[in-house]
C-alpha cells in the first residue's frame, strides 16, 4: 500500500515534469533548447546518483540553476527569440560556468560529509579524553583493585 | 684482656613476691625435677623453692588450685609462673613455688626403717596428709622415695611437691598399680586416693627393706611381675617384713583400689591391720596363652598382653586361640562368652584399623575391669589424655604415640571404653568429654586439631610458638609481654605476630564468645588476618595487660593490609599516619577503634558506591563513543548533504536576487 502510494507520487512528479517540459517546448521552444544545453549534465547526474533523495544531483541541479539565472535572464530579455537564445546557448563561457557550477554542487555534496565527519570525530575524541581523565581520577582515589569486589 | 663478668641473675619478681635464682639449684628438692632457690623481693632466700616444669609436661592446674596454701605434711604450692633459667638471656621456664623441703629425701640415705618409725614417722603423717588432700578433692600421685622428706631422723615425713608435672608422670612402675604403671607416663590421670595408698604401701615396703626391690628391672617387667604374682608378692619378693608392716602393706598393695584401706582406716592402726578383704585370687590357667612375646596365665595378664601387642592379640582373638584358652585352660566360660560376643560384634564403619583397635580395647576391658583405656598399643586414663597429648608432641616422643592418641580422641574411644566398664566409671561424663574433645580435634583451621586439643586439655601448657623466642607463656596475659619482647629485638622483616600455635593457644584459653573465631582469622596474610590479629591481641590487653609499644609497632609495621578495607586512598593515607602515632602509646584498643570505626567505614563505603556508579556511567559513555563511529558517519553524511543542498539553494536565491535587482 505504502509502496503504491510512493510510486503514485513519483508518477505524479514525473507527469508534472513532463507537462512542464512539454509546456516549455510548446510555448518557448528556444528556452527549452537553452535549458537543455545548460542542464543536460543534471540529467546525467540524476541517472548516476542512486542515493535516496539524490543529494548530489539535487545540489548539482541547484548550483547549475544558480549559474543559469543570468543566461536565462539574457534570453528572456532578448524576447526568447531563437537567434538570441541560440547565441546564449552556444556561448561556451556560459555553458562552462553552468556546467562547472553543476560539478561544484556535486563536489560540495561529497566534501561536506567529510568535513562534518571530521568535526563530529573531534568532538567525540575530546569528550572521551575528558571521561578517561575523570575515570583515572576516580580509580586513583578509590583503589578498586585492592579493596576487593565492587561495593556497589 | 679482662674476662667478662658474669651477668647478675634475673631478679624479676613472679607473682609480685618471688624471684627465682637459677644460679642456685637445690639438688634433690624437686623430687626428680630441677629446683632452685627463691628470693624474696629484697633478694634474700625466702625459704621457698621453685620447681622447674619440664617443657612438654604441664603442671597440674586443678591440683595447684586445690592444694594451694597447704603447709602441713606436704610441700603445698604457693604460686606458679614463668621465670628465668640459667642460660641465654630472655630464656624462661615455668616454675611452681612451694616450700623448700626441711630435710633430705628418704632416698638420700638408704637404710632400713624400724617398724615404729615406719608407723609413726611415715604411715601416720603421710596418711593424715592424704586425708587432708582428699578433703580438698586432690590426689598426690608422687609418693616415691626421692619425693618424701624427713627433717631429721625420728620426725614425721613430709610429702614432696606433686604439682609441677602431670599426676604420677615421674612415678617409677614399682610405686604404681599395674593399671597405672602400664600407661604412658603423662597419661596416668588424677587417679584416686587409693592410688596414693598403693604408692605409700610400696614406699613403706622399700623403707622396711632398706633397699628398692626390682630396681634393675624395666617397667614392663615390673608390671608383668605384679600382674603375674600380685603387687604385694612382686614388691616384697622373698624378703621378710615385720608382721604388722606386712599386713598393712598387703592391704595397701591390693590389686583392686576398692580393696585398699582408706586413709581413715589406716589412721586406726589396729583396724587397718585387722582388716581382711576377701578378694578372690585370680583364676590361673593350666597352661599359658602366648600373645607375642608375652605368656599370660590369667585374664589380667592376657588383657595386658593384648593391650601391649595388638596385632598378635587380634590374631589370637579372631582365630579362637583366646576363646579356647579361656574355656579349656582357664575354665571361665562366662568370660569366654562375653569375649566371643565382642569378637563377633558387627564392626564399626570407621575403617578396619579403627575397628581392630575398638575390638582390642573392648576385649581388654572385658578381661580386666581395672585396666585403663588401651588403644593401638598405648594405655591412658581418659583424664590423662591431655597431658599425654602434650608430652607426645615433644620432639623426642615416639612418632606413633601422638598418632594413637589423636586417633583415640577422633574415634571417641573413651566413650566406648566407659560403656564397656560402666560399673566402674561414670560413662555419661566420659562420653560427653569424649564428644567435646572430638569436636575440638575436628575444628577447622589453626584453632582446631591436636594443637588446640592439647592446649584445651592442659590449662597450664605453655604456648609452643617459635615466635615467643624462649619465653614461657602459659596464660594469654603473658603473651603480649613475650611478643613485645620479641618485637623489641627489631628484626628487619618480622613474621606476623600470631602464628598457628598462638592462635590455637588463645582459642583454647578464650574467655569471651567469638575470641576463638578471631584467633582462627588472625593467622595468615591479608587484610582480614591483619585486623583480626589486632583485635585478638587488643582483647587480651583489655584484660589488664600493660602497654606494648614494640608489639604495637610490629602490628602496624605494614599498614597497607590494615587499611586495605578502606577504599578511599586519602583516608588510607590518613589512617596509616595515625596508626603509627597511636602505636607509640602501646595501646591496641585505640588502634582497633581507629581501624574498625563503623561510621567512617559506612561513609567510605557510601563514597565508594557513588564513585562506582560514576565509573559505570563513564564506562558506558566511553563504550558508546568507541562504538559510535558508524552512527557518526551516517550523521555526518546526512549533515553534509543537507549542508550542500542548503549552500546550493542559497546560491540560487542569491543569483535570482542579483538578477532581479541589478
Amino acid at each position: 500500500m505504502s509502496a503504491r502510494r510512493v510510486g503514485a507520487g513519483n508518477g505524479s512528479l514525473l507527469w508534472a515534469q513532463g507537462l512542464a517540459c512539454g509546456g516549455i517546448v510548446a510555448f518557448a521552444p528556444a528556452l527549452g533548447l537553452l535549458m537543455a544545453a545548460l542542464f543536460w549534465p543534471i540529467g546525467l547526474a540524476l541517472v548516476f546518483d542512486k542515493a535516496p533523495g539524490r543529494p548530489m544531483a539535487r545540489a548539482a541541479a541547484l548550483c547549475a540553476a544558480a549559474a543559469s539565472v543570468g543566461p536565462i535572464r539574457s534570453a528572456w530579455t532578448g524576447g526568447l527569440g531563437l537567434d538570441a537564445t541560440l547565441a546564449v546557448a552556444t556561448d561556451l563561457r556560459v555553458l562552462a560556468v553552468t556546467w562547472c557550477a553543476a560539478a561544484g554542487g556535486w563536489g560540495l555534496t561529497i566534501l561536506a560529509p567529510i568535513v562534518a565527519r571530521a568535526v563530529l570525530d573531534a568532538t567525540s575524541a575530546s569528550r572521551a579524553a575528558r571521561l578517561r581523565a575523570e575515570r583515572a581520577r576516580l580509580l586513583a582515589a578509590w583503589r578498586w583493585e585492592e579493596a576487593g569486589s565492587d561495593p556497589g | 684482656m679482662a674476662a667478662s663478668l658474669p651477668e647478675p641473675p634475673d631478679r624479676r619478681l613472679i607473682g609480685a613476691a618471688h624471684a627465682v635464682d637459677p644460679a642456685r639449684p637445690l639438688p634433690g628438692a624437686g623430687g626428680g625435677l630441677p629446683a632452685f632457690v627463691v628470693l624474696d623481693p629484697h633478694g634474700s632466700p625466702s625459704g621457698l623453692m621453685a620447681v622447674q616444669v619440664a617443657r612438654a609436661m604441664p603442671p597440674r592446674a586443678l591440683a595447684l588450685k586445690a592444694a594451694s596454701g597447704m603447709t602441713d605434711g606436704v610441700l603445698g604450692p604457693v604460686g606458679h609462673g614463668p621465670g628465668p633459667v640459667s642460660g641465654p638471656a630472655g630464656t624462661e621456664a615455668y616454675y611452681v613455688f612451694c616450700p623448700a623441703p626441711p630435710g633430705a629425701s628418704v632416698a638420700a640415705v638408704p637404710r632400713a626403717w624400724s617398724e615404729a618409725e615406719l608407723l609413726g614417722c611415715l604411715l601416720r603423717p603421710a596418711v593424715q596428709t592424704l586425708a587432708r588432700l582428699a578433703d580438698r578433692g586432690v590426689t598426690h600421685r608422687a609418693i616415691r622415695p626421692n619425693n618424701v622428706f624427713q627433717p631429721a631422723p625420728g620426725q614425721p615425713v613430709i610429702l614432696g611437691q606433686a604439682w609441677a608435672a602431670p599426676p604420677a608422670a615421674l612415678q617409677p612402675a614399682l610405686f604404681e598399680p599395674p593399671y597405672s604403671a602400664m600407661c604412658l607416663p603423662c597419661g596416668r590421670g588424677e587417679g584416686a586416693v587409693a592410688d596414693d595408698i598403693y604408692a605409700l604401701g610400696a614406699l613403706m615396703v622399700v623403707l622396711a627393706l632398706g633397699r628398692t626391690p626390682l630396681e634393675d628391672h624395666d617397667p614392663t617387667e615390673i608390671v608383668r611381675r605384679k600382674l603375674e604374682h600380685g603387687s604385694f608378692a612382686a614388691v616384697t619378693g622373698d624378703s621378710r617384713l615385720p608382721p604388722t608392716i606386712a599386713d598393712l602393706a598387703r592391704g595397701m598393695l591390693a590389686e583392686d583400689p576398692e580393696h585398699r584401706p582408706t586413709p581413715a582406716l589406716l589412721l586406726d592402726g589396729v583396724a587397718a591391720r585387722a582388716r581382711r578383704v576377701v578378694a578372690r585370687p585370680p583364676k590361673r590357667g593350666q597352661t599359658a596363652v602366648r600373645i607375642g612375646p608375652w605368656a599370660a596365665w590369667d585374664a589380667r595378664g592376657l588383657a595386658h598382653a593384648l593391650a601391649a601387642h595388638q596385632q598378635p592379640g587380634l590374631a589370637a582373638l579372631r582365630n579362637g586361640v583366646v576363646d579356647t584358652w579361656l574355656r579349656r585352660s582357664l575354665g571361665d566360660a562366662t568370660l569366654a562368652a562375653r569375649l566371643e560376643a565382642i569378637v563377633n560384634a558387627p564392626p564399626s564403619d570407621e575403617g578396619e584399623a579403627r575397628a581392630d583397635a575398638v575390638l582390642v580395647m573392648r576385649a581388654v576391658a572385658a578381661l580386666d575391669p581395672l585396666a585403663p583405656l588401651c588403644w593401638r598399643g598405648i594405655a591412658v586414663w581418659p583424664d590423662g589424655v591431655g597431658p599425654a597429648l602434650a608430652a607426645a608432641q615433644r620432639a623426642d616422643a615416639p612418632a606413633d604415640e601422638a598418632g594413637a592418641l589423636i586417633d583415640l580422641v577422633a574415634s571417641e574411644a573413651a566413650g566406648t571404653w566407659a560403656a564397656a566398664r560402666a560399673e566402674r566409671v561414670d560413662g555419661s561424663l566420659i562420653r560427653v568429654a569424649a564428644r567435646q574433645r572430638r569436636a575440638l580435634l575436628g575444628a577447622r583451621g589453626p584453632t582446631g586439631g591436636p594443637r588446640r586439643l592439647a592446649y584445651a586439655l592442659n590449662p597450664l601448657l605453655a604456648c609452643d610458638s617459635p615466635l615467643l623466642g624462649g619465653r614461657v607463656v602459659a596464660r594469654p596475659a603473658d603473651l603480649l609481654a613475650a611478643l613485645d619482647a620479641r618485637a623489641a629485638r627489631g628484626e628487619p622483616e618480622p613474621p606476623p605476630p600470631v602464628d598457628e600455635d598462638i592462635a590455637a593457644f588463645v582459642a583454647a584459653r578464650a574467655e569471651r564468645p567469638g575470641e576463638a573465631e578471631t584467633a582462627r582469622l588472625a593467622v595468615g596474610d591479608g587484610a582480614k588476618a591483619a585486623l583480626a590479629r589486632i583485635e585478638l591481641l587488643a582483647t587480651i590487653q583489655d584484660r589488664g595487660c600493660g602497654a606494648v609499644p614494640a608489639l604495637a609497632r610490629w602490628l602496624v609495621a605494614s599498614p597497607e593490609p590494615l587499611v586495605a578495607g578502606w577504599r578511599n586512598v586519602a583516608t588510607r593515607a590518613r589512617l596509616a599516619g595515625r596508626l603509627g602515632a597511636l602505636a607509640e602509646a602501646g595501646q591496641l584498643l585505640p588502634l582497633l577503634s581507629l581501624l574498625q570505626d563503623p561510621a567512617g567505614r559506612a561513609a567510605d563505603l557510601h563514597g565508594a558506591r557513588e564513585a562506582g556508579g560514576q565509573l559505570a556511567r563513564i564506562d558506558a559513555e566511553l563504550a558508546r563513543i568507541e562504538g559510535g563511529a558508524g552512527a557518526r558517519a551516517a550523521t555526518a553524511r546526512g549533515l553534509g548533504q543537507e549542508a550542500a543542498a542548503g549552500i546550493a539553494l542559497g546560491a540560487v536565491a542569491l543569483a535570482v536576487a542579483l538578477a532581479l535587482f541589478r
